[in-house]
């Protein structure tokens, strides 16, 4: 049976930072302050309240522009929970939406008995805001927007929780976040441990659309010593340019037009993850055999197939 | 000359962060079979995993790739096998089946390999795992 807790969350700059040290490894933790986070946070059983400090104590700007892989590391990759809140109840806790009807901070304590018993059902009365959904032959599905939980499904087994979606693109959600939701999931599955999981999306101004969100989790009873990641995840989609304040969208003229004229190049490909590769590329040797077709022909001709480029080789 | 046994995701990787992609206890026995008999290396951070349930044919040192010898096997999650590759003269690779993050990745190609056994077994939190074992 799920447990469900009540918070207050609260959006403030902060003056400082507690952060963990158990995952800590040789990077230094950064120090802006643009993009803070405090959420309070009622145990459950009696706990006390304890505050947490969100890690993102980074800023925006600091914040690499899309250059081909799905994320990027924060802070040395140790998440920002507080000593406090390491707790081996689990819970999960949703920010009310705000006054634009966004999405807040979605907080949790992922344990065994959090996840689904059941199979997913429908979340198509969910409306996100920028939900201006279209169709892209460069787009794996055709469909540029998922209803992208901020908890995933695997993870806690919300559905049609209107706090828990946004709109994210196939790629945010497929490439970007499932592999860390995974992640997670496989951990507190083998190990019936905790993990701390706070997803945070990360709106510019009044932008109906985020940026992208920002993915904290740490393994609770082993102190991180196997699950410890804060990561930003871009919430763009190759091919396609993105109007963040309203969600519409359109192709990038930028990006290199199909054509009979464009140069055939040999590639391999993973017809189970539906990357493809260069074929000097590592990840192309390791392709199973069953998974792995070789290919001559143009990239933009995958694309349109719904492959997307390998995020090591970039090619 | 040795054999190495990697666990890897549908990229290649093998971990993230210092840290390994999954763990399975069903892929754990599987490899102590696998290894029945044969000395099998690994490191400190390998044989943590294993929680002391580890035979005596086990040796953790962290220098265990330059140790293995001939016939030897050796279970290589934190490490680049590339520098190592002209040593293997065997893989078993274990394939998650599933996509995790990664910044350390599996990186000797298989086209030169011949796949002599290939297995599908459940673990016990993966749906589906793959045994795949390359000999030269």
């Amino acid at each position: 049976m799920k447990l469900r807790i009540t918070a207050l969350t609260v959006l403030t700059a902060l003056l400082s930072c507690l952060l963990l040290s158990a995952c800590g490894g040789d990077t230094a933790v950064g120090n802006g302050t643009s993009v803070s986070t405090t959420t309070v946070v009622t145990l459950p059983e009696g706990q006390p309240s304890q505050p947490s400090t969100s890690a993102g104590s980074y800023s925006l700007e600091d914040i690499p522009a899309y250059s081909g892989t799905p994320y990027v590391e924060l802070s040395g990759n140790v998440p920002g929970f507080a000593d406090g809140d390491m707790t081996t109840n689990s819970f999960e806790d949703y920010s009310p939406l705000d006054s634009l009807g966004r999405c807040g901070v979605a907080y949790a304590c992922i344990g065994v008995d959090l996840m689904p018993t059941e199979d997913r059902g429908s979340i198509s009365s969910v409306t996100p805001t920028g939900w201006q959904n279209a169709q892209y032959d460069c787009v794996n599905g055709k469909y540029l927007y998922n209803r992208c939980h901020l908890i995933g499904f695997q993870l806690a087994g919300e559905n049609a929780n209107k706090q828990n979606l946004i709109t994210g693109t196939r790629y945010l959600n497929v490439d970007g976040m499932l592999p860390f939701e995974n992640l997670v999931a496989d951990y507190v599955k083998e190990t019936e441990n905790h993990v701390l999981y706070r997803v945070t999306p990360v709106f510019e101004g009044d932008n109906l659309v985020a940026d992208g969100v920002q993915m904290e989790a740490l393994s609770v009873e082993d102190s991180g010593e196997d699950v410890c990641f804060n990561v930003f995840v871009y919430n763009v989609q190759p091919g396609v340019v993105i109007d963040y304040a309203t969600g519409a969208s359109r192709l990038d003229d930028a990006a290199p037009a199909v054509s009979g004229d464009a140069e055939s190049v040999s590639y391999v490909l993973n017809t189970s993850s539906k990357k493809f590769h260069d074929p000097s590329c590592s990840n192309a040797g390791s392709i199973s055999g069953k998974n792995r077709e070789d290919y001559t022909g143009t990239r933009d001709a995958l694309i349109s197939q719904g492959y997307e480029p390998c995020g090591q080789c970039k090619p | 000359m040795m054999i190495a046994i990697v666990c890897i995701d549908d990229s290649g990787g093998m971990l993230f962060n210092r840290r390994r992609q999954s763990q399975d206890r069903l892929l754990r026995e599987d490899l102590l079979r696998e290894a029945a008999g044969k000395t099998l290396w690994m490191n400190a951070y390998s044989a943590r995993q294993f929680k002391g349930a580890l035979p005596e044919t086990v040796r953790a040192e962290e220098d265990f790739l330059d140790r293995a010898g001939s016939g030897e096997l050796c279970f290589v999650e934190n490490r680049d096998l590339a520098p190592y590759a002209g040593k293997l003269e065997g893989l078993i690779v274990y394939r998650w089946n599933r996509q995790y993050p990664a910044d350390l990745f599996f990186t000797v190609p298989l086209e030169n390999w011949t796949l002599v056994r290939q297995e599908e077994f459940a673990g016990s939190s993966h749906e589906k795992i793959t045994k795949e074992v390359y000999s030269k």
